[in-house]
């Protein structure tokens, strides 16, 4: 329990933007000290431009922020750092290169005589690290060791800074397993004993219930509510992350589709047996109908982007096969991909999307392009006419084809990605979070679409966080948890049935 | 006990690369001597620190820059700029102690101003320093288009000055091994610059910004500061190796030191410090020195291969340096978690196994070489002296218009020749001397063919490398109508200007064979 | 936003253009020439050909120009290609190897001498010394692209070996001989005149192969897409591992033809000085052209107008008695402001400045 009842940390009507995008709207947030609670939301909720905002590495556009009793305006990560507030962040900042000694202390060497004293860092270390109950070489360089070292040795840094008030943890536990988690968690409940507040940032479901004293969740931007951890059953902290209420959800039943009598039941455009590849998706068995959408459902890190790269090629699988048209594949990679009539439209469209310095019609012919190799050069007329035909068909806000696709809105370009994957006239389309970031109207537009391509008899796989979106466009679901397929929901079913199984639990 | 060498190599398994080339190194030399009897000389051995000064001192402030992940291309530029510029202010009657500090100052501020558009403009480290190597050299011919010889007593006594090492010469005779002044400097260096490296916060954050420049900077490193500084201290330590070596050449000119900057680069990268940045020890890189070092050597005495032998065991050294280093870092990954996990658990036992290979690899490597050195005859050691330039000078000085001097070849003889103006031809290699009469209208014939050639026009410049056994170098002084230009160049390589070797066979043609 | 029409002329199209900035450059200092150099831009006709201060700088440029043509691919793809003059060098000892390979003997008989020297004799036909000669330096080529590509090693890196390893090569080739070309038609090759140097037209062919590869296939689009983001680009389906393999073969090519050129130039080969320091002007014509260290977009006119920039300058500097050695100064110069109008803090600031003009 909480040593006081009063805050450490109060965040009122935070607002920030970036262009294009609307980050958070009028946030209120409360840390108690000595409490640890769980920071939550799917894609784009807007925890991590919190947690910037906490840090110093944002300004918030409005609102306050009262730390310890006083109002500050945080300007900076060393200011934040100055008034007790320590993040460790899911990718490890540390300098591999650097023993794990140094990696703790650097910036704050203790000297002698004008030079660095080693072995008072070295022991200096191996205290601080004892506290944490590790034992290992400090010597070594951070590098040689597990990633939960590493992750210990970053939250030993960011400890060892004087008076430290307040813990932010993001997604610490991705990369444990669960021994180590647990070692975690026991690190965890002796600071929570010393009075310093954890902001624990995850999407494990389970480690919430298992650690946290209250759940905060966030979603598109906007405070959901901050809940004590005990008096929220997990089927409604699902149901708060995703958009509805419970009740909302035990209503919504799978619209009827009527084009579900056009799915060819006996033949299959791809079918896999057994497909797995070790740390990333437990083996699993998936097969398309011609004329069927199949959604993909399942919480953040359920594998769902994994699933999808598999199908795709972009990882080879390392257990079962795949037959797509009915021969097996063999050569796993995006052209062998396209080649069969296989398209993914990624989900982090930035990385893995567009090709920002390129305009909208070399972007758009792209893939199909990649598909006709180095010397079937699609003449200029031709590139602008598939251009100008998608720009159309999925109504793409430019002036000309040749605008770089950097300058369009992200609900823009998203469409430009998915006119590229539609022109290489794919049998399975495979759409991995389509709707993100993107208007009303055009969510609409795409699930319409998707629902024409089933029309014409090819398979869709629909990947999205938001769990209508997937009821009203999928003639079958699949829910995965924990990289693991739980089961499939053939047919009309009830919107809570799903989540609990997303949830794995009857509850 | 094969578990304390087990936990012995584990604890202390990032130091196998610069291991590794120490050992390729002994192994090198360690061949070397067992096959050539001259090789065995001490004085072999400290001559390989001989001409590395420079190298010394330019490669540690490279390293350096190659640890915060960037590079220095000026360094050839700025040294020779440094040789240059010290040599036009001491003819101008500059003091020398003044001198060298403006040209320290001078390293210094052209580092700080690279650092600067490299740290606050972005302009890429390969451009910057690219552009400062273009401006410094330059900057050399707007001073003087031919070199510039020192003269100053300080600079002489500096070069001249010997440190016998006890034990291994006589202080009475003051003969035997000993090394110059300007190794004992390197290696103070040397030693200031490990120091900085593993003592002080700045030399952390140097090896931090290596390892990854964004955490360094989320956890409050002065970055951008430390990277200005980097770049200052390799402008300085160019300008201090421009100093050495023009003090080691008595001269200054703008073509000095072309290409270092590779030189200096491979020496680096052969000691173990890795071109990504993060990784590496400065004493490495005097291990990279050496190597070159006996490279060359080897070749020398090997006296069958030419020179540019060396470019290329240069070359398919670095490669395998650099390949084995590549092979050993994680590519640069787009997700950092799963890599990390992934990689890091595999990297603990694949690091040995690869640390292992390594050296056998440039074992292997190196026993090829040696198998092409093997099958030759054992060629007498010809120590390389330095020219008599003293005596040379002092000859025109008393009259003579062309001082010819001659050394190595397979004889090793050294031979320098006067011929004055009124036909006389003076000639000794030490121990003998000789005499010829000739007619002055004969002298004056060839005083106007060397002229006719070009000696006093940019066409003819002095060109250095590393003699075959069987080469000769040459040395020449003409003092004609009023100009003095002396020009030095080595045989067996295609470096000279063409009309040089003309020259020297027309003084051939006139001066008296010694018997 | 304003419709604007594929066809139609506008200012801004024209300053927002690639080609705006080097070409502006150029200007800049023809500019200069024009006001500082009298008699720059006379150009004279003797015997049917042009001859001038212009058209030297077209002749000895173009050395330059078919380095930066293969240049502008390796750093299109976001590498870098440091071994083009050591290359030159290799295909230089290799023409003159075949051409005359009884050089390498030591004692010639007064016939054999008699026979080398003829203008009319060569050892192997043209028509197979200059493929052969293609061949070899597309393999050095190649052994750069396999280093990036699949070896995984920096660009910078991997081709600084065979930058140190090829000069010695090249010396290892001919045994340390420089070897003197008396071919006729081989000089002609850098030193022949068809109303223009010869070498422009070696220039224009290439450039328009290279044209043709990058602009008529699809090559060009995937360079520039892996050049921008590699990754975008492997899910689309392109190999970003072929398409620099195939990138830095080409750059190898065009530096076999330009060793071609430059050993018919001075009818030797002659492996230490061959394109010396030529990568480095290789590497800033292309900067100047406008194509980014980091990948990306390319434009083979604006590299070569960037080659064209550092000629004239050269020229210029020459012209106004600047001393040969010192010119390098000036590039340095020009490559500083280059890149300074290049990057990005700077065009801030003067954005700023002119804004802040604008509301005074």
């Amino acid at each position: 329990m909480a040593d006081l009842s009063d805050d450490i940390v109060t965040m009122e009507d935070i607002h920030k933007s970036f262009p294009g995008v609307q980050a958070l709207e009028g946030v209120d947030f409360r840390l108690r000290r000595g409490e640890i609670h769980a920071l939550v939301g799917e894609n784009g909720a807007g925890k991590s431009t919190l947690i910037k905002i906490l840090t110093g590495v944002e300004r918030p556009d409005r609102g306050s922020i009262i730390f310890d009793g006083k109002e500050v305006n945080i300007k900076s990560p060393q200011h934040a750092q100055d008034l007790g507030i320590s993040p460790v962040y899911q990718e490890i900042n540390l300098c591999p290169n650097l023993t794990v000694a140094e990696n703790i202390l650097i910036g704050r060497e203790p000297m002698k005589f004008g030079g660095i004293d080693w072995k008072t860092m070295n022991s200096r270390a191996s205290y601080i690290l004892d506290g944490l109950d590790v034992d290992i070489d400090v010597t070594q360089t951070l590098g040689s060791y597990s990633v939960a070292i590493q992750q210990m040795t970053a939250i030993a840094r960011a400890l060892d800074i004087s008076s430290v008030k307040v813990l932010i943890l993001d997604e610490p536990t991705s990369s444990l397993d669960v021994h180590e988690t647990q070692e975690l968690f026991r690190v965890m409940h002796k600071l929570k004993n010393e009075g310093i507040a954890i902001i624990f940032i995850t999407h494990f479901l389970d480690q919430i219930y298992e650690i946290t004293d209250r759940i905060t969740v966030l979603r598109n931007g906007r405070l959901v509510g901050t809940y004590p951890t005990d008096s929220l059953p997990r089927l409604e902290l699902i149901a708060k992350m995703i958009g509805r209420s419970l009740a909302e959800y035990d209503d919504m039943k799978r619209t009827k589709i009527e084009s579900s009598q056009n799915i060819k039941k006996g033949d299959s455009l791809l079918d896999a047996k057994g497909l797995g590849l070790s740390g990333s998706v437990e083996p699993l068995d998936l097969v398309l109908h011609p004329g069927e959408v199949v959604g993909l459902a399942g919480l953040l890190g359920s594998g769902r982007t994994e699933i999808a790269r598999l199908l795709f090629g972009i990882d080879k699988p390392d257990s079962g096969e795949v037959n797509v048209g009915g021969q097996q594949v063999t050569d796993h990679s995006p052209i062998g991909s396209i080649a069969r009539g296989v398209a993914l439209c990624p989900e982090d469209r930035k990385a893995e999307g567009i090709v920002g310095e390129l305009t909208i019609r070399e972007n758009i012919i792209l893939a199909m392009q990649a598909s006709r190799g180095f010397f079937k050069y699609l003449t200029l007329q031709q590139q602008y006419e598939i251009a100008d035909r998608y720009i159309k068909i999925l109504q793409i806000a430019t002036p000309s084809a040749d605008q770089p696709i950097k300058n369009l809105s992200g609900g823009n370009q998203q469409k430009v990605i998915l006119a590229r994957w539609l022109a290489t006239n794919p049998q399975i389309l495979i759409l991995d979070e389509p709707t993100r970031g993107i208007d009303v109207g055009t969510k609409a537009e795409i699930q319409k679409l998707v629902l024409s391509l089933a029309e014409e008899g090819k398979s869709c796989v629909f990947i999205s966080s938001e769990l209508e979106e997937v009821l009203r466009t999928s003639h079958r679901i699949v829910v995965l948890k924990d990289h693991k397929k739980v089961t499939e929901f053939p047919g009309e079913v009830d919107g809570h049935k799903i989540m609990q199984a997303m949830a794995g639990s009857e509850q | 006990m094969k578990h304390k060498i087990g936990a012995f190599v584990s604890t202390n398994r990032r130091f196998i690369p610069l291991f590794a080339t120490a050992l390729l190194f002994f192994i090198a030399y360690g061949v070397g001597a067992g096959f050539f009897q001259g090789m065995r000389d001490p004085q072999i051995f400290l001559n390989l620190f001989r001409t590395a000064p420079f190298l010394i001192i330019a490669a540690v402030g490279g390293t350096f820059v190659i640890l915060t992940g960037g590079i220095d291309l000026s360094v050839g530029g700025v040294i020779a700029l440094t040789t240059v510029a010290s040599a036009a202010l001491l003819r101008a009657g500059w003091d020398p102690w003044i001198v060298m500090l403006l040209m320290l100052t001078m390293g210094v501020a052209l580092g700080a101003t690279m650092g600067w558009f490299i740290t606050y403009l972005k302009v890429q480290p390969f451009i910057a320093t690219l552009a400062a190597l273009w401006v410094t050299r330059g900057l050399c011919f707007f001073i003087s288009d031919d070199s510039i010889s020192i003269d100053h007593p300080t600079y002489k006594l500096l070069s001249q000055t010997k440190i016998l090492i006890p034990g291994l010469s006589d202080p009475a005779t003051k003969e035997g091994d000993f090394i110059s002044l300007l190794v004992v400097l390197a290696f103070v260096v040397l030693a200031m610059a490990m120091y900085v490296a593993h003592y002080t916060p700045f030399g952390r954050a140097v090896y931090a910004i290596g390892g990854n420049e964004q955490s360094a900077r989320l956890m409050g490193l002065p970055v951008d500061r430390t990277k200005v500084l980097v770049y200052t201290l390799s402008g300085f330590c160019s300008a201090l190796a421009g100093i050495t070596l023009s003090i080691y050449v008595g001269s200054g000119h703008g073509l000095y030191a072309m290409g270092f900057e590779l030189t200096v680069i491979a020496a680096i990268v052969m000691g173990g410090t890795m071109l990504t940045g993060g990784a590496g020890y400065i004493f490495g890189t005097l291990f990279g020195v050496l190597i070159l070092g006996v490279t060359q050597t080897l070749i020398q005495f090997n006296g069958q291969l030419s020179s540019w032998w060396t470019n290329i065991v240069v070359g398919a050294l670095t490669l395998v340096f650099i390949g084995v280093q590549s092979f050993l870092a994680a590519p640069k990954s787009r997700r950092p978690s799963d890599q990390m996990a992934g990689l890091m658990l595999r990297r603990n036992r694949k690091s040995l196994l690869m640390g292992a290979g390594t050296v056998l690899a440039m074992i292997v490597l190196g026993a090829f070489l040696f198998r092409m050195i093997i099958p030759s005859t054992e060629s007498t050691a010809c120590t390389l002296k330095p020219f008599r330039q003293d005596q040379a000078a002092s000859l025109i000085q008393g009259g003579a218009v062309i001082a010819y001097e001659r050394h190595g070849g397979p004889a090793c003889i050294d031979e320098l020749y006067a011929i004055y103006p009124d036909g006389r031809i003076k000639g000794d290699d030490g121990d003998r001397t000789v005499e010829k009469q000739a007619t002055p209208a004969e002298v004056e014939t060839l005083l106007s063919g060397i002229q006719n050639l070009g000696w006093f026009t940019e066409d003819i410049y002095s060109t250095w490398h590393t003699p075959c056994g069987q080469c000769y170098t040459y040395y020449i002084s003409v003092s004609h109508d009023g100009q003095q230009k002396t020009v030095q160049a080595v045989d067996g390589g295609t470096d000279a200007p063409s009309d040089y070797w003309q020259v020297v066979s027309l003084i051939n043609g006139l001066i008296p064979r010694l018997p | 936003m304003k419709q604007e029409s594929k066809t139609s002329f506008s200012w801004r199209k024209v300053t927002e253009s690639r080609l705006f900035f080097p070409f502006s450059a150029l200007a800049l200092i023809l500019l200069f020439d024009l006001i500082f150099v009298p008699g720059f831009f006379n150009v004279q006709v003797r015997d049917g050909n042009l001859y001038g201060n212009l058209i030297d700088i077209l002749r000895s440029g173009s050395t330059v120009i078919l380095l930066a043509i293969g240049m502008t691919l390796v750093i299109a793809t976001g590498g870098v290609d440091l071994s083009v003059g050591a290359v030159m060098a290799i295909s230089a000892s290799v023409a003159a190897l075949m051409i005359n390979p009884y050089v390498l003997a030591t004692q010639l008989s007064p016939e054999t001498q008699r026979l080398i020297s003829d203008p009319n004799f060569t050892n192997q036909p043209l028509w197979v010394v200059v493929p052969v000669t293609l061949i070899v330096a597309s393999l050095c080529g190649l052994w750069n692209g396999i280093l990036v590509s699949y070896a995984r090693i920096q660009p910078m890196v991997a081709t600084l070996i065979l930058m140190i390893a090829g000069r010695g090569i090249a010396q290892l080739i001919t045994n340390g001989v420089r070897i003197q070309i008396f071919y006729e038609p081989y000089s002609f090759i850098a030193n022949g005149w068809v109303i223009v140097p010869f070498p422009l037209y070696i220039v224009a062919f290439m450039f328009t192969l290279t044209w043709l590869l990058t602009r008529r296939t699809a090559i060009g689009l995937f360079i520039e897409s892996v050049g921008v983001n590699a990754r975008s680009s492997f899910f689309s389906g392109i190999d970003e591992k072929r398409i620099k393999l195939l990138a830095y073969t080409f750059c190898g090519f065009c530096a076999g033809m330009a060793g071609l050129v430059a050993s018919s130039n001075i009818k030797t080969s002659d492996a230490n000085n061959i394109g010396l320091t030529l990568e480095l002007d290789a590497i800033l014509a292309v900067v100047i052209g406008g194509t980014l260290m980091a990948g990306g977009r390319f434009s083979l006119l604006a590299s070569i107008i960037g080659a064209l920039v550092m000629q004239a300058t050269t020229i210029s500097m020459y012209a106004i008695g600047v001393p040969a050695n010192a010119v390098m100064a000036i590039k340095g110069l020009v490559v500083i402001l280059v890149i300074l109008l290049y990057s990005e803090q700077v065009r801030n600031v003067l954005r700023r400045l002119t804004a802040q003009r604008k509301e005074a």
